[in-house]
């Protein structure tokens, strides 16, 4: 009974050292040497077999060597393809970049917003339920002959196929991770003096946005896709056409470096967007 | 036997909380179906700086009246009034603690403390020096910087109690507070309550399952019966301040606690159910000799061992 004035110390203060501990074990962990020197040697096999194979094939057109795609890839990078009045690699590489990156925020814009409202107003999503559920499962791929009728073959069908294939993912992702915010953390927010505007902002969107960025991800993916498979039909510019139009001439090694670029260009986007979502979500850095 | 003495005491004194004919209905699923009826009729006064306990079965509405009382909810009938004032929102006067601490988990801890005055924009370095303050009382002034998935379970308990009480709350809600944690963090929490409450005086409703908890901290009990949820019995609980876990162990304590667990009890034969004050100390020789021979010391580890 006396000796209640020194209780919440002697409470805290054994248990107060171990998160130190746990927080330095939880840094070092997260970055490994060892994981990093498996993931090379997984590259290396690859490397490995895909040279032993065109060795054994001796034909560059069905599948050239890998110094000869690298030799390639270099090439390109500077020189313009096709060769009259086409571009550098780069440029074709930016030039798909670019309209990624354009359809892509605009589809996460519209698809967090249309999602964020669905899952706020009960009527919305009665209505938008249904349709979403009806046009989710078509590839955004069997809508690129119609965009070219309606659109014609500049950048408008591009643009309008990235958002088609990217607003449903985010809608459901942002739907998604909207209804799992527990109402507590809402509620703990308001009594704690939060404005219901300030719990909005601060505790239901922030507390929904890790999900988000992976939703982000995933139509990031999406995009890809779409674009590089526009630019194969409908297009003078763009990684997807330089790996049609190399095909069509039987530059196999060319072919193989646009796919390259591709897999560089959508490391690049998403490891960006994993970096976000450490900045979003403290318990996975 | 529902008007506190405290109340009684000075008639200028408002009580911290008046709940008067509080009715709360549920929908039921289909429109056939009949609403559920959490809580009708309920009556409950608090007096200002008093540590109130609500004690009762699962399901008899405890966490309906918390809700209403935190301004989550609206009662369907009846009043609720904090400070005089009735209720019609949440509000940093009224500090809530849930079951589990609903720590925001992208903040740091200190950054979960400045919520509040960050939301009123109340952010100065009065608040600042106030909330690192408190994390040091509360034994997590290394943790500042950590976030709430670095804490242990005790840990984050312990950081919200920071967290609400950085606004000064005249009021504290607590519904189960220290229910999803072991015995001995358990323990560690309810000391530290009561040294906080015997500093700060803050009135508080406290909400538990457990028997043994709410003998150790209210001044009073009040046991609820379920279905709809109504006051069985108010206990008052006059063992000395302040208290400390070893209190647990003296015969008057082991009493108390069969008191309540009586008034509990009586709900569950409902033939002997209506004499609402069952806490009148009566030593109903039948069911004394249910509770248990360990009328000694022994209680202690049997009551901890069942919760
Ligand atoms: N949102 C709700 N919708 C429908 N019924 C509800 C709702 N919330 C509570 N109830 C009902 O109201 C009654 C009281 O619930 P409440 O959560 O207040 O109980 P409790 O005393 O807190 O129980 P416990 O100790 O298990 O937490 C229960 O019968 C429950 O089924
Ligand atoms: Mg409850």
């Amino acid at each position: 009974m006396a000796t209640t004035s020194e209780t919440p110390t002697g409470a805290a203060g054994p248990a107060a050292a171990p998160p130190q501990l746990a927080l330095a074990a939880g840094r070092t962990q997260s970055f490994s040497w060892r994981r990093l020197a498996y993931g090379l040697l997984g590259l290396v096999l690859a490397a490995a077999i895909w040279e032993l194979v065109s060795y054994l094939k001796d034909d560059p057109v069905i599948l050239p060597s890998v110094q000869k795609t690298v030799s390639t890839f270099w090439h390109y990078l500077f020189q313009k393809y096709p060769a009259a009045q086409g571009k550098t690699l780069w440029q074709h590489a930016l030039v798909s970049g670019a309209r990624i990156l354009a359809g892509w925020a605009a589809g996460v814009v519209i698809g967090v917003v249309v999602g964020g409202v669905m899952a706020s107003i009960r009527i919305v999503r009665y209505v938008l339920d249904p349709l979403i559920e009806i046009t989710r499962p078509l590839p955004p791929l069997a809508f690129i002959p119609l965009f070219i009728v309606w659109f014609g073959i500049g950048e408008t069908p591009k643009f309008i196929l990235i958002i088609v294939g990217v607003v449903p993912v985010m809608i459901i992702a942002t739907v998604a991770a909207l209804d799992a915010v527990p109402p507590e953390l809402i509620q703990a927010s308001r009594s704690l003096g939060a404005s219901p505007l300030w719990a909005l902002l601060t505790v239901r969107l922030r507390s929904a946005l890790p999900p988000i960025i992976t939703g982000m991800r995933l139509a990031m993916g999406g995009a890809w896709t779409s674009i590089v498979a526009v630019e194969l039909i409908a297009a003078t510019s763009g990684l997807g056409y330089v790996i049609n139009n190399a095909g069509v001439n039987l530059q196999t090694p060319l072919v193989l470096s646009g796919i390259l670029a591709i897999s560089v260009l959508g490391i690049v986007f998403d490891s960006l967007l994993r970096l976000l979502h450490r900045f979003a979500d403290p318990s996975t850095r | 036997m529902t008007v506190p003495q405290q109340a009684e005491a000075g008639p200028t004194t408002r009580p911290a909380v008046e709940i008067v004919g509080v009715r709360k209905q549920f929908a039921g699923r289909s429109r056939r179906a009949p609403g559920r009826l959490a809580l009708d009729g309920f009556d409950l006064t608090v007096a200002p700086g008093e540590f109130l306990c609500l004690l009762g079965p699962s399901g008899c509405g405890k966490s309906t009246l918390l809700n209403m009382l935190a301004g989550f909810s609206r009662p369907d009938a009846g009043q609720v009034l904090a400070d005089g004032q009735p209720v019609t929102g949440p509000g940093p006067d009224r500090g809530v603690l849930f079951q589990t601490p609903m720590l925001f988990p992208w903040l740091t801890t200190l950054d979960n403390v400045l919520y509040g005055p960050r939301a009123r924009h109340q952010l100065d370095a009065e608040a600042r020096a106030r909330a690192v303050e408190l994390l040091g009382t509360v034994g997590l002034a290394d943790a500042r910087e950590a976030y709430p998935h670095e804490l242990s379970g005790g840990m984050r308990h312990r950081a919200a109690f920071a967290r609400v009480l950085v606004n000064r709350p005249r009021l504290l809600l607590m519904d189960e507070p220290f229910g999803a944690l072991d015995a001995i963090t358990r323990v560690a929490m309810q000391r530290f309550l009561l040294d906080l409450w015997q500093r700060e005086r803050t009135t508080i409703v406290f909400v538990t399952h457990d028997v043994e908890e709410a003998a150790l901290l209210g001044d009073r009990v009040c046991v609820m019966s379920g279905s709809p949820g109504r006051t069985r019995a108010i206990i008052d609980v006059d063992l000395p301040r302040p208290r400390s876990i070893a209190d647990t162990e003296t015969l008057e304590f082991v009493r108390l606690k069969r008191r309540i667990r009586e008034a509990l009890e009586a709900e569950h034969h409902d033939g002997d159910g209506d004499d609402g004050d069952g806490g009148d100390g009566g030593d109903g020789a039948g069911r004394v000799a249910g509770v248990g021979p360990a009328v000694g010391h022994a209680d202690r580890s049997a009551g901890e061992g069942a919760h």
